[in-house]
């Protein structure tokens, strides 16, 4: 093989796949072993070396607009980068100049062309075998345009760890407010299911409200309260939805939501407000039910955020409203509670998500 | 020789030096770092439901969080987005349906009508003037008007059950609420209209601060339909109490029901709405 056919031959690769850093490396790799002692010879080499950078300086844009045929349908942005080995695009793969060896026949289409096709003008064209030729033979094919609207969930849950510290803040109740720190634990099963627990602790941070004190001067009517300790529940995570969204200046986020639901305990108990001098009440497990919703944003393929609702249903023990009236019956704890009430606390649940492992294979292709 | 070998090893610095040059030029190519669709829009034949385009939405919301009455909203919204992610329009609303809370119930059946409650809670042997029940002097919000601007930054889609795709977007609100209140009026602590005898309501308008965020679900080019929550914050009476006015920082009460005795609240509701839009919509590049 000749200089100038290495030379040719890198060049039209180069124009082809249009891309990668390998072409520079091709033409030095096949310079090896060449004679350098004639300057005309640098010339080409220089000449050479301009083509593929010619052909990579196409302007912003330019090279989004044409798409190569064969170009994974969803690339988009740089995210097939971190999924994909080299090689594995059909763009990364040298085209075979010969036409022979790697190129498959097209399917359908075996029209002569009538003109104007590439292999009326190169009949050694890859493609232009016995099926004829590869543009018009495409153009005749039948169109699947069976594309899913998320062509690769973002990030994939398929038997995957994850870790979710969250804050938590009660919303409906107006009287107690139940704030502190939780961490929630999920495996998932499937793409969509997962089962894991959750750990809330409350202790120390319930907070008797000013809305509290100004009903209870106004009218004289105590409002029986309780507070939390902690709770632990065991839980199943289903996964219905996920997205993405496209924000200005180009940026995409993706998101799932979920439903989750499960069962446990919650440590209450009453804070004496209706006869605090007789009365101290100790923490005790009431079963707890819970479901709820939520939202994960992910910032990327193992770290989100998420909000999440969650209501958790357990039925609470509250204080009597009704003081008896000697001093034995006072101190008895039996006469401290009154009836068994069910009750919600919703709360708010802010916190991140981290998934392990950090990364993982797709199985299929874009 | 000596002429040969300068000119070869000139050649040969400027071949390197291409070579370098071309390297770092490639360097810079979007094109090598991210693809063949390098430089292109991150969305491409995109459906813009809203640029230049008036949508009209019924609305149903209700009020969150409430202390002593619950309303129920029905209302219209319109708008006219100027671009994709911008828009301005109003929102009003009418309080169809208001009732009150089993707080309001049980302060209505248990508080006991006695000199240091008369203020506060009807007591129907002593009312002279205006409502005799407690659930009756709960404030309530009547009707709302908000001239908004909206911006809705993020654009895409969703996938429910894997079956389902539509075209979603998440957009934020922000303008100024005119909400017509029935409150308690003006009393006080003494003559005809003290506050033990007189529980007459009056109406106002309380003016706010209003926005939130919402996410809505286009299900065809005229069709759309979502959720919204909306943040109200302002100050007002919600249960007729007088609770300030005298003592250290006024915060003990004074017998008289003003404006003093309005407290702040982060009102809140979420309004669900079908949104019909037109003329037709257009396709981005």
């Amino acid at each position: 093989m000749s200089f100038f056919s290495i030379l040719r031959r890198t060049a039209s690769q180069s124009l082809e796949v249009g891309s990668t850093r390998r072409k520079p490396e091709l033409v030095t790799q096949s310079m090896e072993g060449v004679t350098m002692k004639q300057a005309r010879w640098w010339l080409l080499m220089a000449a050479a070396l301009m083509v593929p950078t010619g052909a990579l300086a196409q302007p912003k844009g330019g090279g989004g607009k044409n798409p190569k045929p064969g170009t994974p349908a969803a690339a988009s942005g740089g995210d097939i980068e971190l999924d994909e080995k080299p090689g594995d695009k059909p763009g990364d793969k040298p085209a075979d100049p010969a036409g022979a060896g790697t190129t498959d026949p097209p399917a359908g289409g075996t029209d002569n062309p009538a003109g104007g096709g590439i292999c009326d003008v190169d009949p050694t064209a890859p493609g232009c075998g016995k099926g004829g030729d590869v543009p018009k033979a495409n153009a005749n094919a039948e169109v699947k345009a069976d594309i899913v609207a998320v062509q690769q969930i973002y990030a994939l849950k398929y038997h995957r760890f994850e870790v979710n510290p969250y804050f938590a803040l009660s919303l409906n109740d107006q009287f107690v407010s139940h704030v502190g720190p939780g961490i929630a634990a999920n495996w998932y099963i499937s793409d969509v299911l997962a089962v894991g627990a959750n750990f809330n602790y409350y202790g120390g941070l319930n907070v008797d409200s000013e809305f509290n004190f100004q009903n209870r001067r106004a009218t004289r009517v105590a409002v029986p309260l309780n507070e939390y300790l902690l709770g632990v529940n065991a839980n199943m995570t289903y996964v219905p939805v996920y997205g993405k969204f496209a924000s200005i200046g180009d940026f995409i986020f993706h998101y799932d939501a979920y439903v989750v639901g499960g069962v446990g305990a919650l440590w209450t108990r009453p804070i004496a407000v209706i006869d605090p001098d007789n009365r101290k009440f100790d923490y005790q497990a009431r079963i707890a039910f819970n479901a709820g919703i939520g939202l994960r944003v992910f910032f990327n393929r193992w770290f989100a955020a998420t909000a999440e609702i969650r209501d958790y249903i357990y039925p609470e023990r509250i204080e009597s409203t009704v003081v008896p009236t000697n001093q034995k019956d006072q101190t008895d704890p039996a006469k401290w509670t009154g009836d068994s009430q069910l009750t919600n606390n919703v709360q708010a649940q802010l916190g991140v998500s981290i998934f392990l492992p950090f990364s993982w294979e797709y199985r299929l292709p874009k | 020789m000596v002429r040969q070998w300068v000119v070869g090893t000139s050649l040969g610095l400027a071949a390197i030096g291409a070579l370098a040059a071309s390297e770092t030029e490639a360097k810079a190519q979007e094109i090598q770092l991210t693809g063949p669709l390098a430089g292109a829009p991150n969305v491409r034949k995109l459906r813009l439901h809203r640029e230049g385009r008036f949508e009209v939405a019924p609305t149903f919301s209700f009020s969150l969080l409430d202390e002593y009455r619950r309303t129920m909203v029905v209302g219209l919204r319109a708008h006219y987005n100027i671009k994709e992610w911008l828009g301005f329009g109003v929102w009003g609303g009418y309080g169809l349906i208001s009732y009150n809370t089993d707080l309001s119930d049980q302060i209505q059946a248990k508080s006991p009508r006695v000199p240091q409650t008369n203020v506060n809670i009807p007591d129907p042997s002593k009312v002279t003037a205006g409502v005799k029940d407690f659930g009756e002097q709960t404030a309530k919000m009547t009707w709302f008007a908000v001239p908004q601007v909206t911006f809705s930054p993020f654009r895409g889609k969703l996938g429910l059950f894997r079956a389902v795709f539509p075209d979603v977007d998440l957009y934020f609100h922000l303008g100024a609420a005119f909400v017509g209140l029935s409150e308690r009026s003006d009393c006080t602590a003494t003559g005809t209209k003290n506050c033990t005898v007189n529980h007459e309501m009056n109406s106002r308008v309380a003016i706010a601060p209003t926005f939130g965020l919402g996410l809505t679900f286009y299900t065809g080019r005229l069709l759309s339909f979502g959720a919204e929550y909306r943040a109200l914050p302002f100050e007002w009476n919600r249960a007729g109490f007088d609770t300030k006015g005298t003592g250290n920082n006024g915060n003990f009460p004074d017998n008289k029901v003003d404006s003093q005795d309005r407290t702040f609240k982060f009102n809140q509701m979420v309004s669900l709405f079908v949104g019909f839009s037109f003329p037709d919509l257009k396709v981005s590049e």
